[in-house]
Protein backbone atom coordinates (compact mmCIF):
# COMPACT_ATOMS: atom_id res chain seq x y z
CA UNK A 1 0.00 0.00 0.00
CA UNK A 2 0.92 4.09 -0.72
CA UNK A 3 2.37 5.11 2.23
CA UNK A 4 1.22 9.37 2.99
CA UNK A 5 4.19 10.52 3.44
CA UNK A 6 8.31 8.47 3.14
CA UNK A 7 11.30 10.21 3.96
CA UNK A 8 14.62 8.66 3.96
CA UNK A 9 17.97 10.68 5.57
CA UNK A 10 16.14 14.08 4.57
CA UNK A 11 18.42 17.00 5.74
CA UNK A 12 17.86 20.38 5.47
CA UNK A 13 20.77 23.04 5.73
CA UNK A 14 20.47 26.92 5.76
CA UNK A 15 23.51 28.42 4.64
CA UNK A 16 24.66 28.24 8.56
CA UNK A 17 22.39 25.69 10.33
CA UNK A 18 21.62 22.50 9.54
CA UNK A 19 17.92 22.59 10.48
CA UNK A 20 16.96 18.86 9.60
CA UNK A 21 19.90 16.26 10.43
CA UNK A 22 18.68 12.94 8.55
CA UNK A 23 14.96 12.47 9.15
CA UNK A 24 13.26 9.07 8.10
CA UNK A 25 9.46 8.55 8.34
CA UNK A 26 6.70 6.09 7.56
CA UNK A 27 3.02 7.66 7.85
CA UNK A 28 0.34 5.64 7.19
CA UNK A 29 -2.32 6.53 4.68
CA UNK A 30 -6.01 7.38 7.23
CA UNK A 31 -4.11 8.51 10.71
CA UNK A 32 -3.10 11.44 11.92
CA UNK A 33 0.39 11.79 12.71
CA UNK A 34 2.11 14.20 14.72
CA UNK A 35 5.50 16.14 14.70
CA UNK A 36 5.87 17.18 19.03
CA UNK A 37 8.67 19.39 19.95
CA UNK A 38 10.26 22.54 21.03
CA UNK A 39 10.80 25.84 19.23
CA UNK A 40 13.61 25.57 16.47
CA UNK A 41 13.50 21.52 16.43
CA UNK A 42 13.39 21.63 12.78
CA UNK A 43 9.14 21.09 12.38
CA UNK A 44 8.62 24.36 9.93
CA UNK A 45 11.84 23.69 8.00
CA UNK A 46 10.43 19.63 7.62
CA UNK A 47 6.71 20.65 6.66
CA UNK A 48 8.01 23.25 4.02
CA UNK A 49 10.30 20.60 3.11
CA UNK A 50 7.50 18.18 2.29
CA UNK A 51 4.89 20.64 0.53
CA UNK A 52 7.04 21.18 -1.92
CA UNK A 53 8.08 25.26 -0.35
CA UNK A 54 11.65 24.28 0.36
CA UNK A 55 14.48 22.38 -1.40
CA UNK A 56 15.60 19.25 0.69
CA UNK A 57 19.55 19.38 0.59
CA UNK A 58 19.59 15.49 0.75
CA UNK A 59 17.60 12.71 1.51
CA UNK A 60 14.18 11.49 -0.27
CA UNK A 61 10.81 12.44 0.11
CA UNK A 62 7.75 10.49 -1.90
CA UNK A 63 4.20 11.94 -1.25
CA UNK A 64 1.07 9.49 -1.63
CA UNK A 65 3.55 7.70 -3.88
CA UNK A 66 4.72 10.59 -6.08
CA UNK A 67 8.95 11.78 -5.50
CA UNK A 68 9.29 15.05 -4.88
CA UNK A 69 12.16 15.71 -7.20
CA UNK A 70 10.13 14.67 -10.63
CA UNK A 71 6.25 14.73 -9.38
CA UNK A 72 6.37 18.51 -7.58
CA UNK A 73 3.26 19.30 -9.58
CA UNK A 74 1.57 16.18 -8.64
CA UNK A 75 2.23 16.45 -4.86
CA UNK A 76 0.55 19.92 -4.74
CA UNK A 77 -2.79 18.79 -6.09
CA UNK A 78 -3.18 15.91 -3.40
CA UNK A 79 -1.60 18.25 -0.87
CA UNK A 80 -3.52 20.91 1.57
CA UNK A 81 -1.24 23.33 3.79
CA UNK A 82 -1.63 25.26 6.53
CA UNK A 83 1.64 27.05 7.51
CA UNK A 84 2.44 28.41 11.07
CA UNK A 85 1.47 31.90 10.52
CA UNK A 86 -2.58 32.59 9.54
CA UNK A 87 -2.29 32.93 5.58
CA UNK A 88 -5.48 35.07 3.90
CA UNK A 89 -6.13 38.01 1.70
CA UNK A 90 -7.43 40.81 4.12
CA UNK A 91 -8.46 42.52 0.60
CA UNK A 92 -10.84 39.65 -0.24
CA UNK A 93 -13.78 38.23 1.33
CA UNK A 94 -13.94 34.94 3.35
CA UNK A 95 -15.48 33.38 0.20
CA UNK A 96 -13.56 35.07 -2.40
CA UNK A 97 -10.04 33.62 -0.02
CA UNK A 98 -12.20 29.75 -0.36
CA UNK A 99 -13.00 30.33 -3.86
CA UNK A 100 -9.52 31.47 -5.40
CA UNK A 101 -7.93 28.67 -3.48
CA UNK A 102 -10.66 26.39 -5.52
CA UNK A 103 -9.56 28.12 -8.72
CA UNK A 104 -5.45 27.54 -8.26
CA UNK A 105 -6.77 24.23 -7.72
CA UNK A 106 -8.30 24.19 -10.98
CA UNK A 107 -12.26 23.75 -9.60
CA UNK A 108 -14.74 25.91 -11.10
CA UNK A 109 -18.86 26.36 -11.66
CA UNK A 110 -21.24 25.10 -9.37
CA UNK A 111 -18.70 22.47 -7.96
CA UNK A 112 -16.67 24.72 -6.45
CA UNK A 113 -19.42 26.97 -5.42
CA UNK A 114 -21.14 24.56 -3.59
CA UNK A 115 -18.06 23.20 -1.93
CA UNK A 116 -16.98 26.32 -0.69
CA UNK A 117 -20.75 26.72 0.81
CA UNK A 118 -20.05 23.69 2.77
CA UNK A 119 -16.61 24.19 3.75
CA UNK A 120 -18.19 27.77 5.17
CA UNK A 121 -20.54 26.05 6.76
CA UNK A 122 -18.14 23.14 8.37
CA UNK A 123 -16.17 26.20 9.70
CA UNK A 124 -18.89 28.08 10.72
CA UNK A 125 -18.28 31.13 9.01
CA UNK A 126 -21.02 31.39 6.64
CA UNK A 127 -22.66 34.58 8.57
CA UNK A 128 -19.68 36.44 7.67
CA UNK A 129 -18.73 35.26 4.45
CA UNK A 130 -18.93 38.12 2.18
CA UNK A 131 -17.44 40.45 4.78
CA UNK A 132 -13.52 41.38 4.21
CA UNK A 133 -11.67 38.47 5.66
CA UNK A 134 -8.89 41.25 7.69
CA UNK A 135 -11.90 42.33 9.93
CA UNK A 136 -12.10 38.07 11.38
CA UNK A 137 -10.92 37.66 14.57
CA UNK A 138 -7.72 35.33 15.08
CA UNK A 139 -9.83 32.47 15.76
CA UNK A 140 -12.33 33.16 12.55
CA UNK A 141 -9.17 33.88 10.49
CA UNK A 142 -7.31 30.56 11.38
CA UNK A 143 -10.74 28.50 10.79
CA UNK A 144 -10.63 30.23 7.01
CA UNK A 145 -7.08 29.43 6.68
CA UNK A 146 -7.75 25.88 7.53
CA UNK A 147 -10.60 25.77 5.02
CA UNK A 148 -9.02 26.97 2.54
CA UNK A 149 -6.48 24.08 2.87
CA UNK A 150 -9.41 21.88 2.25
CA UNK A 151 -11.53 23.18 -0.80
CA UNK A 152 -10.04 20.57 -3.14
CA UNK A 153 -10.54 17.55 -0.88
CA UNK A 154 -6.29 17.04 -0.41
CA UNK A 155 -5.78 13.21 0.56
CA UNK A 156 -2.90 14.42 3.07
CA UNK A 157 -2.83 17.85 5.27
CA UNK A 158 -0.06 19.34 6.82
CA UNK A 159 -1.07 21.42 9.37
CA UNK A 160 1.74 23.65 10.77
CA UNK A 161 0.86 24.45 14.75
CA UNK A 162 -2.78 24.25 13.78
CA UNK A 163 -4.15 25.78 16.72
CA UNK A 164 -0.95 27.77 18.33
CA UNK A 165 -2.01 31.31 19.32
CA UNK A 166 -6.03 30.42 19.77
CA UNK A 167 -7.80 30.71 22.75
CA UNK A 168 -8.94 27.23 24.78
CA UNK A 169 -12.62 27.44 23.10
CA UNK A 170 -11.59 28.10 19.59
CA UNK A 171 -8.93 25.11 20.08
CA UNK A 172 -11.07 22.69 20.71
CA UNK A 173 -13.40 23.41 17.61
CA UNK A 174 -10.12 23.23 15.30
CA UNK A 175 -9.30 19.74 17.49
CA UNK A 176 -12.60 18.58 16.34
CA UNK A 177 -12.97 19.72 12.58
CA UNK A 178 -9.74 18.13 12.34
CA UNK A 179 -11.37 14.24 13.75
CA UNK A 180 -14.38 14.55 11.54
CA UNK A 181 -12.09 15.29 8.54
CA UNK A 182 -9.70 12.31 9.76
CA UNK A 183 -13.02 9.94 10.67
CA UNK A 184 -15.62 11.09 7.71
CA UNK A 185 -13.19 12.67 4.80
CA UNK A 186 -10.34 9.62 5.66
CA UNK A 187 -7.90 12.73 5.46
CA UNK A 188 -4.28 11.50 6.75
CA UNK A 189 -2.84 14.60 8.62
CA UNK A 190 0.42 15.56 9.16
CA UNK A 191 0.48 18.06 12.21
CA UNK A 192 3.43 19.55 14.23
CA UNK A 193 2.83 20.91 17.67
CA UNK A 194 4.31 22.69 20.65
CA UNK A 195 1.45 21.06 23.20
CA UNK A 196 1.23 17.78 24.38
CA UNK A 197 -2.51 18.04 25.25
CA UNK A 198 -2.92 18.09 21.69
CA UNK A 199 -0.47 15.56 20.46
CA UNK A 200 -1.87 13.52 23.01
CA UNK A 201 -5.92 14.11 21.99
CA UNK A 202 -5.03 13.76 18.49
CA UNK A 203 -2.22 12.19 17.27
CA UNK A 204 -2.94 8.13 16.29
CA UNK A 205 1.11 8.44 15.48
CA UNK A 206 3.86 10.79 17.21
CA UNK A 207 7.01 11.31 16.80
CA UNK A 208 9.44 13.74 19.08
CA UNK A 209 11.88 15.69 17.31
CA UNK A 210 14.72 17.74 18.54
CA UNK A 211 17.62 19.46 17.19
CA UNK A 212 16.93 18.39 13.53
CA UNK A 213 16.32 14.95 14.73
CA UNK A 214 13.72 12.57 16.13
CA UNK A 215 13.84 11.32 19.08
CA UNK A 216 11.34 8.75 19.75
CA UNK A 217 8.57 7.41 17.64
CA UNK A 218 5.40 5.75 18.99
CA UNK A 219 1.33 5.89 19.81
CA UNK A 220 1.20 8.63 23.05
CA UNK A 221 0.03 5.28 24.70
CA UNK A 222 3.05 3.51 23.72
CA UNK A 223 5.30 6.55 24.88
CA UNK A 224 3.95 6.66 27.86
CA UNK A 225 3.74 3.62 28.73
CA UNK A 226 7.74 2.75 28.25
CA UNK A 227 8.08 5.12 31.02
CA UNK A 228 6.73 2.68 33.12
CA UNK A 229 3.41 4.65 34.21
CA UNK A 230 3.10 7.40 36.75
CA UNK A 231 5.73 10.34 37.34
CA UNK A 232 6.47 11.00 40.90
CA UNK A 233 8.16 14.25 41.39
CA UNK A 234 10.11 14.94 44.40
CA UNK A 235 11.60 18.41 45.27
CA UNK A 236 14.47 18.83 47.35
CA UNK A 237 14.51 21.18 50.33
CA UNK A 238 18.04 22.16 50.05
CA UNK A 239 18.51 21.59 46.10
CA UNK A 240 21.72 19.76 45.83
CA UNK A 241 23.85 20.51 48.45
CA UNK A 242 26.13 17.40 50.01
CA UNK A 243 25.55 15.73 47.08
CA UNK A 244 21.79 15.36 48.10
CA UNK A 245 20.68 14.60 44.72
CA UNK A 246 22.92 11.96 43.97
CA UNK A 247 22.23 9.77 47.23
CA UNK A 248 18.38 10.74 46.95
CA UNK A 249 18.65 9.39 43.32
CA UNK A 250 20.46 6.11 44.95
CA UNK A 251 17.38 5.77 47.50
CA UNK A 252 14.37 6.14 44.87
CA UNK A 253 16.62 3.89 42.54
CA UNK A 254 16.25 1.31 44.96
CA UNK A 255 12.59 1.51 45.90
CA UNK A 256 10.34 -1.60 44.28
CA UNK A 257 8.83 -0.64 41.20
CA UNK A 258 10.23 2.33 40.16
CA UNK A 259 11.82 1.77 36.52
CA UNK A 260 13.69 4.98 35.75
CA UNK A 261 14.62 8.40 37.55
CA UNK A 262 15.79 11.55 35.72
CA UNK A 263 17.05 14.29 37.14
CA UNK A 264 15.27 17.66 36.92
CA UNK A 265 15.48 21.46 38.09
CA UNK A 266 14.00 21.17 40.75
CA UNK A 267 14.88 17.75 42.41
CA UNK A 268 14.14 14.15 40.53
CA UNK A 269 10.98 12.71 38.67
CA UNK A 270 10.47 8.67 39.16
CA UNK A 271 8.76 6.60 36.99
CA UNK A 272 6.31 3.58 38.54
CA UNK A 273 3.67 1.34 38.43
CA UNK A 274 1.22 2.56 40.87
CA UNK A 275 3.24 5.09 42.20
CA UNK A 276 0.73 6.33 44.93
CA UNK A 277 1.22 3.14 46.99
CA UNK A 278 5.12 3.69 46.91
CA UNK A 279 4.82 7.91 48.40
CA UNK A 280 4.57 6.48 52.24
CA UNK A 281 7.77 4.51 51.44
CA UNK A 282 9.90 7.20 49.72
CA UNK A 283 8.70 9.85 52.44
CA UNK A 284 9.77 7.29 55.43
CA UNK A 285 13.64 6.16 53.82
CA UNK A 286 14.14 10.13 53.05
CA UNK A 287 13.36 10.97 56.92
CA UNK A 288 15.49 7.71 57.75
CA UNK A 289 18.35 9.66 55.25
CA UNK A 290 17.95 13.18 56.84
CA UNK A 291 17.47 14.68 53.53
CA UNK A 292 14.41 17.72 52.99
CA UNK A 293 11.33 17.25 50.93
CA UNK A 294 9.63 20.34 50.16
CA UNK A 295 7.12 18.17 47.62
CA UNK A 296 6.03 15.19 46.63
CA UNK A 297 3.58 15.08 44.09
CA UNK A 298 2.32 12.17 42.00
CA UNK A 299 0.61 12.37 38.44
CA UNK A 300 -0.06 10.12 35.26
CA UNK A 301 3.09 9.91 32.70
CA UNK A 302 2.41 13.12 29.75
CA UNK A 303 4.26 13.17 26.40
CA UNK A 304 6.28 16.37 28.44
CA UNK A 305 7.69 13.37 30.70
CA UNK A 306 8.18 11.24 27.39
CA UNK A 307 10.13 13.95 26.36
CA UNK A 308 12.02 14.80 29.19
CA UNK A 309 13.42 11.14 29.30
CA UNK A 310 14.71 11.69 26.12
CA UNK A 311 16.00 14.88 25.88
CA UNK A 312 16.54 15.90 29.50
CA UNK A 313 14.51 18.67 29.47
CA UNK A 314 11.30 19.91 29.40
CA UNK A 315 9.36 20.74 26.10
CA UNK A 316 7.06 22.85 28.40
CA UNK A 317 9.35 25.64 29.51
CA UNK A 318 8.88 28.14 27.01
CA UNK A 319 11.30 30.67 28.66
CA UNK A 320 14.53 27.81 28.14
CA UNK A 321 13.75 26.64 24.89
CA UNK A 322 14.17 30.42 23.61
CA UNK A 323 17.46 30.89 25.58
CA UNK A 324 17.87 27.58 24.21
CA UNK A 325 17.10 28.65 20.12
CA UNK A 326 18.57 32.04 20.77
CA UNK A 327 21.68 30.43 21.97
CA UNK A 328 22.47 28.39 18.48
CA UNK A 329 21.44 31.52 16.59
CA UNK A 330 24.13 33.64 18.13
CA UNK B 1 -1.25 27.38 -24.44
CA UNK B 2 -3.18 25.42 -22.35
CA UNK B 3 -6.23 25.87 -20.84
CA UNK B 4 -5.29 25.72 -17.07
CA UNK B 5 -2.81 28.06 -17.62
CA UNK B 6 -5.05 30.74 -19.13
CA UNK B 7 -7.50 29.83 -16.12
CA UNK B 8 -4.89 30.89 -13.74
CA UNK B 9 -3.75 33.44 -15.23
CA UNK B 10 -6.87 35.04 -15.60
CA UNK B 11 -8.08 33.85 -11.20
CA UNK B 12 -5.20 35.63 -10.12
CA UNK B 13 -5.68 38.65 -12.58
CA UNK B 14 -9.37 39.12 -11.19
CA UNK B 15 -7.96 38.76 -7.36
CA UNK B 16 -5.22 41.90 -8.40
CA UNK B 17 -8.24 43.90 -9.87
CA UNK B 18 -10.08 43.46 -6.66
CA UNK B 19 -7.67 44.21 -4.55
CA UNK B 20 -6.72 47.61 -6.36
CA UNK B 21 -10.59 48.52 -6.47
CA UNK B 22 -11.30 47.93 -2.64
CA UNK B 23 -8.19 50.44 -2.11
CA UNK B 24 -9.16 53.20 -4.88
CA UNK B 25 -6.17 55.83 -3.51
CA UNK B 26 -3.56 53.71 -5.66
CA UNK B 27 -5.72 54.68 -8.80
CA UNK B 28 -6.47 58.08 -7.61
CA UNK B 29 -3.20 58.78 -7.71
CA UNK B 30 -2.57 57.04 -10.71
CA UNK B 31 -4.54 59.35 -12.41
CA UNK B 32 -3.64 62.39 -11.25
CA UNK B 33 -0.05 62.06 -12.08
CA UNK B 34 -0.16 62.19 -15.86
CA UNK B 35 -2.50 64.92 -15.47
CA UNK B 36 -0.01 66.60 -13.42
CA UNK B 37 2.70 65.80 -16.07
CA UNK B 38 1.18 67.04 -19.08
CA UNK B 39 0.27 70.52 -17.52
CA UNK B 40 3.46 71.01 -15.93
CA UNK B 41 5.43 70.28 -18.88
CA UNK B 42 3.83 71.43 -21.83
CA UNK B 43 3.69 74.59 -19.67
CA UNK B 44 7.33 74.94 -18.46
CA UNK B 45 8.47 73.94 -21.67
CA UNK B 46 6.39 75.19 -24.11
CA UNK B 47 8.80 78.03 -25.56
CA UNK B 48 10.67 74.85 -26.91
CA UNK B 49 8.03 74.39 -29.53
CA UNK B 50 9.69 77.40 -31.46
CA UNK B 51 13.04 76.39 -31.59
CA UNK B 52 14.29 76.27 -34.72
CA UNK B 53 14.57 72.76 -35.85
CA UNK B 54 12.12 71.30 -33.37
CA UNK B 55 9.70 68.81 -35.08
CA UNK B 56 6.55 70.88 -36.19
CA UNK B 57 2.99 70.65 -34.41
CA UNK B 58 4.46 72.59 -31.47
CA UNK B 59 5.54 71.18 -27.66
CA UNK B 60 2.46 69.71 -26.43
CA UNK B 61 1.81 67.14 -29.91
CA UNK B 62 5.97 66.64 -29.73
CA UNK B 63 5.55 65.77 -25.43
CA UNK B 64 2.38 63.59 -25.02
CA UNK B 65 4.05 60.77 -26.26
CA UNK B 66 6.75 61.24 -23.01
CA UNK B 67 3.93 61.70 -20.49
CA UNK B 68 1.81 58.93 -22.01
CA UNK B 69 5.07 56.44 -21.75
CA UNK B 70 5.53 57.88 -18.39
CA UNK B 71 2.35 56.37 -16.94
CA UNK B 72 3.46 52.22 -17.29
CA UNK B 73 6.94 53.35 -15.93
CA UNK B 74 6.19 55.32 -12.84
CA UNK B 75 3.10 53.01 -12.08
CA UNK B 76 5.26 49.74 -12.25
CA UNK B 77 6.04 49.98 -8.55
CA UNK B 78 2.85 48.79 -7.59
CA UNK B 79 3.87 45.13 -8.53
CA UNK B 80 6.53 45.15 -6.91
CA UNK B 81 5.14 46.32 -3.79
CA UNK B 82 2.40 44.09 -4.28
CA UNK B 83 4.92 41.12 -4.62
CA UNK B 84 6.49 42.68 -1.42
CA UNK B 85 3.40 42.08 0.21
CA UNK B 86 2.53 38.45 -0.94
CA UNK B 87 5.62 37.53 0.18
CA UNK B 88 6.01 38.97 3.20
CA UNK B 89 2.38 37.54 4.25
CA UNK B 90 2.99 34.42 2.88
CA UNK B 91 0.28 34.44 0.56
CA UNK B 92 2.64 33.59 -2.17
CA UNK B 93 3.87 30.34 -0.65
CA UNK B 94 0.34 29.55 -0.25
CA UNK B 95 -0.04 30.24 -3.88
CA UNK B 96 3.05 28.21 -4.26
CA UNK B 97 1.81 25.04 -2.63
CA UNK B 98 -1.43 24.46 -5.38
CA UNK B 99 -0.37 23.49 -8.64
CA UNK B 100 -0.65 26.79 -10.01
CA UNK B 101 1.29 27.70 -12.69
CA UNK B 102 4.36 29.39 -11.94
CA UNK B 103 4.11 31.96 -14.70
CA UNK B 104 0.37 32.51 -14.69
CA UNK B 105 1.26 33.72 -11.20
CA UNK B 106 3.67 36.26 -12.77
CA UNK B 107 1.84 37.21 -15.46
CA UNK B 108 -1.94 37.56 -13.87
CA UNK B 109 -0.50 40.60 -11.77
CA UNK B 110 1.27 41.40 -15.13
CA UNK B 111 -1.85 41.66 -16.82
CA UNK B 112 -3.49 43.50 -14.21
CA UNK B 113 -0.96 46.57 -14.49
CA UNK B 114 -1.32 46.26 -18.39
CA UNK B 115 -4.83 46.80 -17.88
CA UNK B 116 -5.01 49.45 -15.36
CA UNK B 117 -2.15 51.61 -16.98
CA UNK B 118 -4.39 52.06 -19.37
CA UNK B 119 -6.87 54.14 -17.50
CA UNK B 120 -4.25 56.97 -17.30
CA UNK B 121 -3.27 56.72 -20.57
CA UNK B 122 -6.61 57.37 -21.33
CA UNK B 123 -6.73 60.63 -19.67
CA UNK B 124 -3.41 61.63 -21.01
CA UNK B 125 -4.89 61.17 -24.33
CA UNK B 126 -7.93 63.60 -23.19
CA UNK B 127 -6.15 66.09 -22.01
CA UNK B 128 -3.46 66.10 -24.59
CA UNK B 129 -6.63 66.37 -27.23
CA UNK B 130 -8.11 69.27 -25.52
CA UNK B 131 -5.22 71.18 -25.56
CA UNK B 132 -4.70 70.32 -29.18
CA UNK B 133 -3.06 67.69 -30.07
CA UNK B 134 -4.07 65.42 -32.69
CA UNK B 135 -3.66 61.57 -33.22
CA UNK B 136 -2.93 61.22 -36.81
CA UNK B 137 -3.54 57.71 -37.36
CA UNK B 138 -6.66 58.43 -36.16
CA UNK B 139 -8.73 55.47 -33.87
CA UNK B 140 -6.40 52.20 -35.59
CA UNK B 141 -3.81 54.32 -34.44
CA UNK B 142 -5.05 55.11 -31.00
CA UNK B 143 -5.64 51.52 -30.26
CA UNK B 144 -1.77 50.51 -30.74
CA UNK B 145 -0.84 53.41 -28.62
CA UNK B 146 -3.06 51.81 -25.77
CA UNK B 147 -1.15 48.47 -26.77
CA UNK B 148 2.42 50.15 -26.76
CA UNK B 149 1.64 51.60 -23.55
CA UNK B 150 0.16 48.59 -22.12
CA UNK B 151 3.15 46.27 -23.35
CA UNK B 152 5.44 48.49 -21.86
CA UNK B 153 3.99 48.23 -18.77
CA UNK B 154 4.26 44.34 -18.89
CA UNK B 155 8.21 45.05 -19.06
CA UNK B 156 8.36 47.87 -16.58
CA UNK B 157 6.29 45.99 -13.96
CA UNK B 158 7.81 42.96 -14.67
CA UNK B 159 11.07 44.76 -13.79
CA UNK B 160 9.68 46.16 -10.69
CA UNK B 161 8.13 42.36 -9.89
CA UNK B 162 11.87 41.25 -10.48
CA UNK B 163 13.57 43.91 -7.61
CA UNK B 164 10.60 42.96 -5.34
CA UNK B 165 11.10 39.46 -5.08
CA UNK B 166 15.39 39.78 -5.17
CA UNK B 167 14.69 42.44 -2.20
CA UNK B 168 11.46 41.16 -0.68
CA UNK B 169 11.90 45.30 0.91
CA UNK B 170 9.06 47.68 -0.56
CA UNK B 171 11.36 50.33 -0.06
CA UNK B 172 13.81 48.98 -2.36
CA UNK B 173 11.06 48.63 -5.04
CA UNK B 174 10.17 51.92 -4.49
CA UNK B 175 13.73 53.24 -4.37
CA UNK B 176 15.43 51.38 -7.22
CA UNK B 177 12.07 52.00 -9.07
CA UNK B 178 12.67 55.67 -8.62
CA UNK B 179 16.38 55.64 -9.16
CA UNK B 180 15.81 53.43 -12.74
CA UNK B 181 12.95 55.74 -14.00
CA UNK B 182 14.64 58.65 -13.49
CA UNK B 183 17.71 58.32 -16.28
CA UNK B 184 14.99 56.17 -18.18
CA UNK B 185 12.35 59.20 -18.60
CA UNK B 186 14.66 62.15 -18.79
CA UNK B 187 17.52 61.13 -20.69
CA UNK B 188 15.48 60.41 -23.31
CA UNK B 189 13.56 61.43 -26.15
CA UNK B 190 10.62 61.96 -24.17
CA UNK B 191 10.32 65.69 -23.58
CA UNK B 192 13.32 66.73 -25.77
CA UNK B 193 13.89 65.93 -29.65
CA UNK B 194 16.94 63.42 -30.16
CA UNK B 195 18.95 66.61 -31.78
CA UNK B 196 18.36 68.87 -28.92
CA UNK B 197 19.99 65.85 -26.92
CA UNK B 198 23.89 66.24 -26.05
CA UNK B 199 26.47 63.83 -27.18
CA UNK B 200 26.37 61.68 -24.30
CA UNK B 201 22.56 61.80 -23.62
CA UNK B 202 22.29 60.92 -27.63
CA UNK B 203 24.31 57.78 -26.55
CA UNK B 204 22.36 56.82 -23.52
CA UNK B 205 19.22 57.27 -25.38
CA UNK B 206 19.77 54.84 -28.13
CA UNK B 207 20.40 52.00 -25.86
CA UNK B 208 17.16 53.32 -23.63
CA UNK B 209 13.67 51.32 -23.86
CA UNK B 210 12.81 54.21 -22.90
CA UNK B 211 13.41 56.15 -26.08
CA UNK B 212 12.04 53.39 -28.15
CA UNK B 213 8.89 52.76 -26.89
CA UNK B 214 8.42 57.09 -26.95
CA UNK B 215 9.65 57.28 -30.62
CA UNK B 216 6.67 54.79 -31.56
CA UNK B 217 3.91 56.60 -29.52
CA UNK B 218 5.34 59.83 -31.22
CA UNK B 219 5.29 58.81 -34.80
CA UNK B 220 1.52 56.76 -34.14
CA UNK B 221 0.63 60.78 -32.76
CA UNK B 222 2.62 62.94 -35.50
CA UNK B 223 4.01 60.78 -38.30
CA UNK B 224 1.61 57.50 -39.00
CA UNK B 225 2.02 53.75 -39.37
CA UNK B 226 6.06 53.90 -39.40
CA UNK B 227 6.43 50.11 -39.09
CA UNK B 228 10.21 50.35 -38.60
CA UNK B 229 10.17 52.44 -35.62
CA UNK B 230 6.99 51.03 -33.92
CA UNK B 231 8.17 47.41 -34.71
CA UNK B 232 12.00 48.20 -33.20
CA UNK B 233 10.46 49.40 -29.83
CA UNK B 234 7.81 46.37 -29.44
CA UNK B 235 11.30 44.02 -29.98
CA UNK B 236 13.40 46.03 -27.48
CA UNK B 237 10.09 45.68 -25.13
CA UNK B 238 9.73 41.91 -25.35
CA UNK B 239 13.54 41.56 -24.63
CA UNK B 240 12.95 43.32 -21.47
CA UNK B 241 9.89 41.86 -20.42
CA UNK B 242 11.41 37.90 -21.15
CA UNK B 243 14.03 39.33 -19.16
CA UNK B 244 12.28 40.41 -16.32
CA UNK B 245 10.02 38.50 -15.83
CA UNK B 246 12.37 35.48 -16.19
CA UNK B 247 14.22 36.73 -13.42
CA UNK B 248 11.17 37.27 -11.29
CA UNK B 249 10.14 32.92 -11.73
CA UNK B 250 13.98 32.14 -11.11
CA UNK B 251 13.86 33.71 -7.58
CA UNK B 252 10.71 32.14 -6.85
CA UNK B 253 12.85 29.38 -5.86
CA UNK B 254 13.98 31.12 -3.01
CA UNK B 255 10.90 32.98 -1.40
CA UNK B 256 11.02 31.02 1.57
CA UNK B 257 13.72 32.68 3.40
N1 LIG C 1 15.38 30.60 6.64
C1 LIG C 1 16.19 30.18 7.61
N2 LIG C 1 17.50 30.47 7.57
C2 LIG C 1 18.34 30.02 8.52
N3 LIG C 1 17.97 29.29 9.58
C3 LIG C 1 16.67 28.96 9.69
C4 LIG C 1 15.72 29.39 8.73
N4 LIG C 1 14.50 28.92 9.10
C5 LIG C 1 14.68 28.23 10.23
N5 LIG C 1 15.98 28.26 10.60
C6 LIG C 1 16.59 27.58 11.76
O1 LIG C 1 16.36 26.21 11.61
C7 LIG C 1 16.01 25.61 12.85
C8 LIG C 1 14.65 24.96 12.77
O2 LIG C 1 13.66 25.95 12.60
P1 LIG C 1 12.12 25.61 12.39
O3 LIG C 1 12.00 24.56 11.35
O4 LIG C 1 11.41 26.88 12.16
O5 LIG C 1 11.74 25.01 13.81
P2 LIG C 1 10.30 24.83 14.50
O6 LIG C 1 9.25 25.00 13.45
O7 LIG C 1 10.34 23.46 15.07
O8 LIG C 1 10.21 25.87 15.56
C9 LIG C 1 16.09 26.72 13.89
O9 LIG C 1 17.35 26.67 14.48
C10 LIG C 1 15.92 27.96 13.08
O10 LIG C 1 16.56 29.03 13.68
MG1 LIG D 1 7.69 26.30 13.43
Amino acid sequence: MVKAVETRDLVKRYEDVEAIKGITLEIEEGGIFGFLGPNGAGKSTTIKVLTTLLRKTSGSVTIEGYDIDKDAREIRKVIGVQSQETILDGDLTGRENLTLQGHLQRLHGNALKKRVDELLTLVELSDVADKRAAHYSGGMKKRLDLASTLVHKPRVLFLDEPTSGLDPQSRVAIWEHLETLNRDEGVTIFLTTQQMEEADRLCHRLSIIDHGEIVVSGSPVELKHQLGGDTITLSLANGDSDGAKDRSKRIVSGVQGVTKVLDIETGLAAYAKNASALVPDIVRLFDENGIRLTSISVASASLDDVFLQHTGRRIRSEELSKVDTWKRHV
Amino acid sequence: MDHDFLFDVWHLFVRALKKTIRTPIVIISALALPVLFLVLFTQIFTQFGNLPGFPAGGYVQFAVAGVIVMNPLMDSGGAGEAVVDDINSGFLSKVLVTPANRTAIVLGRLLHDMVMVLLPVSITLALAYALGATVITGAPGILLILFTAAFFGLAMSGLAMAIGVRTKSSQAVAGLDLVIAFPLMFVSTALVPYGFLPHWAQAFSNVNPFSYVVNAVRVLMSTGFVWSTILAAYAVIAVFAAVTIGATLYQFRSVER
